[in-house]
């Protein structure tokens, strides 16, 4: 079993050192959170909407559409160079890899979506607050979900010749729980309710996770497979 | 089964599911009496419900199909998932059809984000991402093994959609919901609904050996054309 957690931990470093040095992601990603949330101030009429009120979602729509950037080309540099043979032919199991692969994405996503937290706070003046622990909570357990999926479905995209463009035909409808589940409890939680009323929500957001992992790592081994 | 059997079996199925449909017709427009505060809008009921069966009963064969496939990798099982995935949207669409025209008349709205409208959508797009994978590969093999992994995973996800779709309408309840529960279904109505998901149930199979047969025929010429060159 500590081959196994070794093996994950390699690959997992070996990703993270290739992004620090080349940050090709985590710079496109961190520009598009910025990014975003200008466009984001200026699609909303102030004197009609207040815009604590939809900042949730316009956070977690953030959340999805930056993780797709980063998310949709895991495998892209590998596959250009030839290099992912080389990480299955390795003597790690394929569950390994994609576990690997989907913790690699989660530092990079959840990186991500606590700039876009502050970001989306200085840019639209949220007083997060006392709940700040809880919303980084489920920021995370956002994330997790959806590097899960997102890294499972960014494999079989990149295996076809529709690349990239496919992701998101396959990822939305599949992200519809994570997104009702993180923007409801999101928004309660910057509005200052106490954390107890949300937190079945928060469950559901886990277990939706936790079977997001559980799946990949179980069905990842067909998509790669070859 | 050879693909003769099969296709026997088709044509007595679509038949008997042919037959049905007209005396399911004749029953929802005669004989099931009009619901009171909906009128005779509601009659189209028994046409949305079953559809929407056959839709959910599509999606679960197809993924215990596709599992199969991925573990014991026959051809049949990927034809029979990717069949019954091409009934499921023909009969997603039947529902996505129907609801709205209902739902303009009952809650005064074409769309509404009611559970159960909004699952079916989604199951609509889930279907058509596992077409667009199936078919954006060179290699079929791959294509297949995609599309299992698609359905698979959408199989999985239905009850969290269904979950928080609930939980999301809750946060933003509609006036009017004119739905009939299960349970409090007059008897009368009870019968047609449930004549109607038999005969939907069994028009889907029907339609689905058909389907079946054909994509056997398909690689049966296939292997003589590449076995003849």
């Amino acid at each position: 079993m500590t081959t196994y957690w070794k093996q994950v931990w390699v690959i997992i470093w070996k990703d993270l050192v290739l992004e620090i040095r080349s940050r090709e992601r985590i710079a496109s990603m961190a520009a598009f959170a910025v990014l975003a949330g200008v466009l984001f101030n200026f699609s909303i009429d102030t004197t009609t909407t207040r815009t604590q009120d939809v900042a949730a979602g316009l956070i977690w729509m953030t959340l999805v559409f930056g993780g797709l950037i980063g998310v949709g080309r895991t495998f892209q540099l590998e596959a250009e160079d030839g290099a992912f043979q080389g990480v299955l032919m390795s003597p790690a199991p394929k569950d390994a890899i994609f576990l690997a692969k989907t913790a690699a994405n989660f530092v990079l996503l959840y990186a991500m979506s606590l700039l876009v937290l502050g970001v989306f706070a200085v840019f639209f003046g949220l007083e997060v607050g006392s709940n700040f622990p809880w919303v980084a909570l489920v920021l995370g357990v956002g994330a997790l979900g959806f590097v899960a999926l997102g890294t499972l479905f960014a494999a079989v995209s990149t295996g076809t010749n529709m690349g990239e463009t496919l992701l998101p035909v396959l990822l939305f409808p599949l992200l519809v729980p994570m997104v009702i589940y993180g923007v409801g409890t999101t928004t309660r939680l910057i509005a200052g309710r106490p954390f107890d009323e949300v937190e079945a929500n928060v469950r559901m957001l886990g277990a939706f996770a936790l079977a997001a992992v559980a799946a990949g790592a179980v069905l990842f081994r067909y998509v790669v497979e070859d | 089964m050879s693909t003769a059997g099969t296709r026997r079996a088709a044509i007595a199925l679509t038949l008997a599911g042919l037959l049905g449909l007209v005396a399911l017709y004749w029953m929802v427009f005669f004989w099931v009496p009009t619901e009171v505060n909906q009128g005779v809008v509601q009659r189209i009921f028994y046409v949305h419900v079953p559809a929407a069966w056959t839709s959910f009963l599509a999606i679960g064969f197809a993924a215990l199909a596709s599992g199969m496939y991925l573990w014991l990798r026959d051809e049949r099982l990927d034809r029979a998932a990717m069949c019954a995935i091409e009934g499921g949207l023909v009969f997603a669409t039947l529902v996505l059809t129907t609801g709205p025209l209902w739902g303009k008349i009952a809650w005064g709205t074409y769309w509404t984000w009611e559970p159960r409208l909004t699952l079916t959508l989604l199951l609509w797009f889930i279907f058509l991402g596992y077409f667009m994978v199936r078919n954006a590969t060179e290699d079929p093999e791959k294509g297949k093994r995609f599309a299992a992994v698609v359905a698979i995973v959408g199989a999985l996800d239905i009850p969290f959609i269904h979950l928080s779709v609930i939980w999301f309408r809750s946060l933003h309840p509609e006036p009017v919901v004119a739905r009939p529960d299960g349970p409090t279904l007059p008897g009368d109505m009870l019968i047609t609904l449930l004549f109607g998901v038999l005969v939907f149930t069994t028009l889907f199979f029907g339609l689905f050996l058909f389907r079946y047969a054909v994509e056997g025929l398909r690689s049966e010429s296939d292997l003589r054309a590449r076995s003849a060159a």
